[in-house]
C-alpha cells in the first residue's frame, strides 16, 4: 500500500508545482472535451428537439437507432475515425489525424447520441400543453423551440453532464485518433494508461485526481445552476 | 356590414383519420362574445385550437380580417390568444410567466408594472404572488395567472376554453369578471365554451352548439342521443334511468343523436295531455337563465339524468310558478325531431 500512498504524496506535488507534463495533459483533455462537447451541443440539442418534438414517419426507427448507438463502442468509433483520418482516408487530405480536432470530432461523435437521445426524451416528456400555451402567447418558431428547451433545461442539462462525464474519461477514441502524444495529443486519460504502464502511479494519481476535481466543479456549478433557475 | 373577424369555410378537422369537427361555414364579427356549448367530445376545444391559430385544419379554411391565416402568421400571432382548459404555467415566476408574451413581443416597457396591474386585474395581490414561483399556486390562482398572461397582451381575440371548470367559485368568478371586463375596455372578441350555460346565456351575444363536430344550431335544441330499440305503434324508444321512455320515430340508425326543438312545459298538477305522437315526460327545473341576446328566459329541465332546455316567458314562468325545484311536464310531438 505504500506505493498508493507516495504516489498520492508525488501526485500532490506535481499539482502544486504546477508540473508542465501534467498540465499539458489536463489543457489537451480540456480542449478536446470542450470543442466536443460544444459541437454536440450545438447538433444534439436542435436534434434531439426535432426528434422529441415532431411525430414523422420512420420516428421509432430512428429512436431505436439513435438509443443503439448509445453503446457504440468507444474503440470502434477510433477505428472509424482512424479510418476516416489516415492518409489513405477519405478525410485524409484534412490532416487530422494525431491531432486534438481529430480527437475531438471522435468524442463528437460519441456524446451526440446520448445528448440526442436524452434531449428527446426530455422534450417528448413536456406538458403537450406547452406547446399550445407558448403559441398562443405568440410566440414564432424560434422562440417555441428555444422556450421548449429553457422548460426543459434540467433534464437537458443532465444529458450535458452526462456527455461531458463521457468525453472526459473517453480512452480509446483519444489513444487510436491522438496518439498519445506527449505535450500534443496526451489527454488525462491516455497519459494515466500510459504512467500506469510504466508503473510511474504518481503522475497517474494526479492526474486522476484533477479528473475528480473536474468532475466535483461541474457539478457544483451545475447544481446552483439549478438552485437558481 | 363589414368582413367579419373570422369566417370559417369547409373546415375539417381530423385525428388519426377519424374526423372531430366538420363546419361548413361559421362568421364571427368582431367584439362579439361567442358561446360554445356541446357535451364532453363534441369538438369544442378542437374548434378553439383552430380558431385560436395553434393547429392548422386537416382541410378547409379560417379567414382572418378577411385574409386566410394560419398557425404563425404574423397577421395572427400577436392578435390572437387561446387559455387552454388546463392552464400551463413555464417553470418561473408569476412574474415570467404573466410577461413572457411581452418579452417575445420585445416590449419591455414597465414589465412588472404591467404584470402587477394585469395581477390585479384577475384579482390576485400583485405584491404576494409577482415573485412566487409557479409550482407554489393552487388551481384557481393558476388559472388567473394564466388569463393575466392573456390579458396583459390586450388580444384582438381571447379564446376561453371551460375557463371555469374545476376551480373555487371564487376564482370562477373573477375570472368570468375579468374576461368580460376585456370585452368593454378593448372591444376583444371572447369566444367561450363553458359548460357554466347559464352564464354563457347571460352575457354572450351569440350561442352556438356543437354536437359531434358539427354545427347544431343556439343551443337551445335538446339533443338526444342513440341507441334506440323499436317499441309498440312503429316508434322507437329509449328508456331512461328512471323508467320513462323518449319515444322517436324510426331513425336512420341505431346511434343517431335526436333533435328535438321544442318542448312543451307545464306544471305536474295542470292537464297537460299526451297522445300518440306527443310525448309527455316529467322533470324537474333545475336552473333558468336570462338569454341576453333574445331577452328570453331558459329553463333547464332534468328529467331522470337528462337535460332538457325550453324558451319561457317572463309571463309564463310568472303565471305557471316554473321556479327551479319545480317539477313540471315536458311536452314534445314525435313527428317534430330531426335527426343528426
Amino acid at each position: 500500500m505504500d506505493f498508493l500512498l507516495q504516489g498520492l504524496l508525488k501526485a500532490l506535488e506535481l499539482l502544486r508545482t504546477g508540473d508542465a507534463e501534467t498540465f499539458s495533459a489536463v489543457y489537451a483533455t480540456l480542449v478536446v472535451s470542450t470543442y466536443s462537447l460544444a459541437v454536440t451541443l450545438i447538433l444534439g440539442l436542435p436534434l434531439g428537439f426535432c426528434l422529441g418534438y415532431f411525430d414523422f414517419r420512420f420516428k421509432k426507427q430512428v429512436r431505436v437507432v439513435v438509443d443503439t448507438l448509445l453503446s457504440l463502442p468507444t474503440v470502434f468509433i477510433g477505428l472509424l475515425v482512424y479510418a476516416f483520418f489516415t492518409q489513405r482516408g477519405p478525410l485524409g487530405e484534412w490532416s487530422l489525424l494525431f491531432t486534438l480536432p481529430g480527437i475531438a470530432v471522435g468524442l463528437t461523435i460519441l456524446a451526440l447520441p446520448v445528448v440526442i437521445s436524452l434531449s428527446a426524451t426530455a422534450v417528448e416528456s413536456m406538458d403537450r400543453q406547452l406547446r399550445v400555451t407558448l403559441i398562443s402567447l405568440g410566440a414564432n418558431r424560434r422562440q417555441l423551440f428555444l422556450s421548449t428547451l429553457w422548460e426543459a433545461r434540467l433534464p437537458i442539462l443532465a444529458a450535458a453532464l452526462t456527455a461531458y462525464g463521457r468525453v472526459m474519461t473517453e480512452v480509446g477514441i483519444a489513444m487510436m485518433v491522438g496518439g498519445n502524444i506527449k505535450w500534443q495529443t496526451r489527454t488525462i486519460t491516455t497519459a494515466i494508461a500510459l504512467e500506469t504502464n510504466k508503473g510511474e502511479f504518481a503522475m497517474g494519481i494526479a492526474l486522476g485526481l484533477v479528473l475528480l476535481m473536474i468532475a466535483f466543479g461541474v457539478n457544483v456549478s451545475v447544481a446552483s445552476l439549478r438552485k437558481r433557475y | 356590414m363589414g368582413t367579419p373577424l373570422y369566417t370559417i369555410q369547409s373546415l375539417v378537422h381530423a385525428y388519426r383519420g377519424q374526423t372531430v369537427l366538420m363546419i361548413d361555414r361559421l362568421e364571427i364579427p368582431g367584439g362579439a362574445i361567442v358561446g360554445i356549448i356541446g357535451p364532453n367530445g363534441s369538438g369544442k376545444s378542437t374548434f378553439l385550437r383552430l380558431a385560436g391559430f395553434v393547429e392548422k385544419p386537416t382541410a378547409g379554411q379560417i379567414s382572418y380580417n378577411g385574409k386566410p391565416a394560419a398557425p404563425f402568421a404574423p397577421e395572427v400571432r400577436h392578435k390572437v390568444s387561446l387559455m387552454p382548459q388546463e392552464p400551463f404555467l413555464m417553470k418561473r415566476s408569476v412574474l415570467g410567466n404573466v410577461s413572457y408574451g411581452l418579452k417575445i413581443r420585445k416590449d419591455f416597457d414597465r414589465l412588472e408594472q404591467r404584470a402587477q396591474a394585469a395581477l390585479a386585474w384577475v384579482g390576485l395581490d400583485p405584491h404576494e404572488f409577482i415573485k412566487r414561483p409557479s409550482y407554489a399556486l393552487s388551481g384557481g390562482e393558476a388559472q388567473r395567472v394564466a388569463l393575466a398572461a392573456r390579458l396583459i397582451l390586450k388580444p384582438e381575440v381571447l379564446l376561453l376554453d371551460e375557463p371555469t371548470a374545476s376551480i373555487d367559485a371564487l376564482s370562477a368568478q373573477l375570472i368570468k369578471d375579468a374576461a368580460l371586463k376585456v370585452r368593454s375596455e378593448w372591444g376583444t372578441t371572447l369566444i367561450i365554451a363553458s359548460h357554466d350555460w347559464q352564464w354563457l346565456y347571460g352575457v354572450c351575444d351569440r350561442v352556438v352548439h356543437l354536437v359531434r363536430g358539427r354545427l347544431m344550431g343556439t343551443g337551445r335544441e335538446n339533443v338526444v342521443f342513440g341507441p334506440w330499440e323499436p317499441g309498440a305503434n312503429g316508434l322507437w324508444g329509449k328508456v331512461l334511468s328512471d323508467g320513462q321512455r323518449i319515444l322517436v320515430q324510426p331513425p336512420p340508425e341505431g346511434l343517431s343523436a335526436a333533435v328535438i326543438d321544442h318542448v312543451a312545459i307545464a306544471p305536474i298538477d295542470q292537464s297537460f295531455p299526451g297522445g300518440d305522437r306527443r310525448v309527455r315526460l316529467s322533470g324537474l327545473i333545475t336552473r333558468l337563465a336570462l338569454e341576453k341576446a333574445s331577452g328570453e328566459i331558459l329553463g333547464s329541465v332534468l328529467v331522470a339524468n337528462l337535460p332538457f332546455t325550453t324558451a319561457l316567458t317572463e309571463k309564463e314562468v310568472h303565471e305557471k310558478e316554473l321556479y327551479p325545484g319545480r317539477r313540471v311536464h315536458l311536452l314534445y310531438d314525435v313527428d317534430s325531431i330531426r335527426w343528426f
